[in-house]
């Protein structure tokens, strides 16, 4: 009888220690324990209401595998293009034409001579508005990377991440000269690119604006390339661009204030056109966490087109 | 009937006879299959997939070494030398220089030194980082993600079941061949690295 009640404890002691080495080993194992090292960005991720002056009122969902760039022409219909396809929406939202390309696009513009121009990922596409192929023209160096296009009456400038210079060449593809070549004596500090996003406008007096991307900085030049003028904003905060690529894109207010959109914090912002923080358009909540590649557009109306690559959507913005 | 009997018996010999062959044969095939095991899994290591990690902080508390064998590296390939560094300073940092205020590295373990204007090199400094991964945090939200997590096989000890991996809440641990032990996310060579 003693044995037995030995041996009935012994064995509670042996299930009592399973229990807990089990416990241990699996009960331990909690995978949401607080991270001692936490680095909580989401600070930086929320921002004040009151600073948002905008409020998205449209949204568009083009029938485009992967969607990259957008422009809007002097009538405001919007040009949408990415892979194999540019489809044309009217203000309205709905779509007047789509036609195919052979391959992707990464940059469009809608010139005033009704040619839309498709930078492609080593050569630049010239189309008329129903989709003919005009001219295709030829690669001028090797590792170009064609991210941007903007067009006036007599020029092409082409941004190519690729070789870090903007190309300007005439109506007919023929190259006039390279802008942004690095040139202490000049004072051109050379662009600065670390990955692939490196846009450029025509601003409202005619001039072209190319973001450094490196040193978060404007610079403004004449189509001899001279600088002339530039400012720059680095800081994690909202009055400026951080990270390795921001702004990432941009476009232009009837004002002359650019509209930004950043990587790394998803967010689309005003800046004034000497460079200080006006308000916020898109906050990173909108946006999935990673995206990349917001390109931009605005209207006559000073409507903001904001162009979503991972949810595939054009967002149209207006004034609060 | 003598003869059936003989023929139960031999059938009982026979039996005990296969028996202890099988067993011997059993036995011998698991310990060629454990050694074979034991031998493969010397081609075998660790390492973290920079790809799945998600910056929870078990790399540094979860393993058994002191500090983590867990370390960053730095794929210089990817990095774009910036000027405001997302993995180097806080973003509180007032202004950008490498008083220790400014810095995101809660010990110290990143070197920040100037090239040429405006691109600065960041290094790591291997006998301080503890794996704690704000650096690549920090790296991958607001740069290109050349910082990153790997585990460091000339500080490794191999465990049979790594706890790093055991609490890896990403799964983000695997078994990889000795020949290629290390797992970089994007475009570098391995010869890159620090």
């Amino acid at each position: 009888m003693k044995q037995k009640i030995t041996i009935g404890f012994l064995l509670v002691i042996l299930i009592g220690v399973i229990v807990v080495m089990w416990q241990d080993f699996y009960k331990s194992k909690n995978k949401s324990q607080k991270n001692p090292y936490e680095y909580n960005i989401d600070k930086l991720k929320n921002i004040d209401p009151e600073l948002i002056h905008y409020k998205e009122v449209l949204q568009l969902n083009p029938d485009i595998n992967e969607l990259i760039s957008i422009d809007i022409d002097d009538n405001d219909n919007i040009y949408v293009t990415g892979a194999g396809k540019v489809i044309t929406y009217r203000t309205n939202g709905t779509v007047s034409q789509s036609f195919e390309i052979d391959s992707t696009a990464y940059s469009i513009d809608v010139s005033n001579n009704g040619n839309i121009y498709l930078g492609m990922l080593n050569h630049i596409e010239v189309y008329d508005r129903t989709g003919n192929l005009k001219s295709r023209w030829k690669t001028l160096n090797e590792n170009v990377i064609t991210t941007s296009i903007a067009t006036t009456e007599n020029s092409v400038f082409v941004a190519d991440a690729g070789n870090k210079i903007v190309y300007h060449y005439d109506l007919e593809g023929n190259l006039r000269n390279e802008i942004g070549k690095k040139d202490t004596l000049k004072g051109v500090p050379g662009f600065i690119i670390p990955s692939p996003h490196f846009d450029l406008l025509i601003g409202n007096l005619g001039r072209l604006w190319v973001v450094n991307p490196g040193i978060h900085a404007f610079e403004n030049y004449d189509f001899d390339g001279n600088l002339i003028s530039s400012w720059e904003r680095t800081s994690m905060q909202l009055e400026g661009f951080s990270g390795c690529c921001n702004p990432s894109n941009i476009a232009i207010l009837s004002n002359g204030s650019f509209v930004t959109s950043e990587k790394g914090l998803e967010r689309v912002k005003v800046h004034s056109p000497s460079g200080d923080f006006k308000s916020v358009v898109a906050g990173p909540d909108i946006f999935e966490e990673g995206t990349k590649g917001i390109d931009l557009a605005v209207d006559s109306k000073d409507r903001i087109y904001v162009l979503d690559p991972v949810k595939k959507l054009v967002r149209i913005f207006e004034k609060k | 009937m003598a003869k059936k009997e003989k023929k139960k018996d031999l059938n009982r010999r026979a039996f005990i006879d296969r028996g202890f062959r099988f067993s011997i044969g059993l036995g011998l095939t698991g310990l060629g299959v454990g050694l074979y095991k034991r031998s493969r899994a010397k081609e075998y290591v660790w390492q973290l997939d920079p790809a799945k990690c998600i910056q929870c902080g078990r790399c540094a508390t979860s393993c058994i070494m002191t500090p983590s064998a867990v370390k960053c590296f730095h794929v210089y390939d990817m990095c774009g030398y910036c000027d405001l560094c997302g993995g180097y300073f806080r973003p509180e940092a007032k202004n950008l220089t490498t008083a220790a205020e400014n810095q995101l590295c809660p010990t110290a373990a990143i070197e920040r030194k100037f090239i040429e204007e405006p691109f600065f090199e960041y290094h790591i400094i291997e006998e301080l980082c503890i794996g704690c991964a704000k650096c690549v945090k920090g790296c991958g939200a607001f740069g290109n993600g050349s910082l990153q997590l790997q585990v460091n096989h000339r500080l490794c000890v191999d465990c049979n079941e790594c706890s790093i991996a055991r609490d890896c809440p990403a799964d983000a641990f695997e078994r990889v061949s000795i020949d290629s032990p290390y797992i970089f996310a994007g475009f570098s060579k391995e010869e890159n690295k620090s």
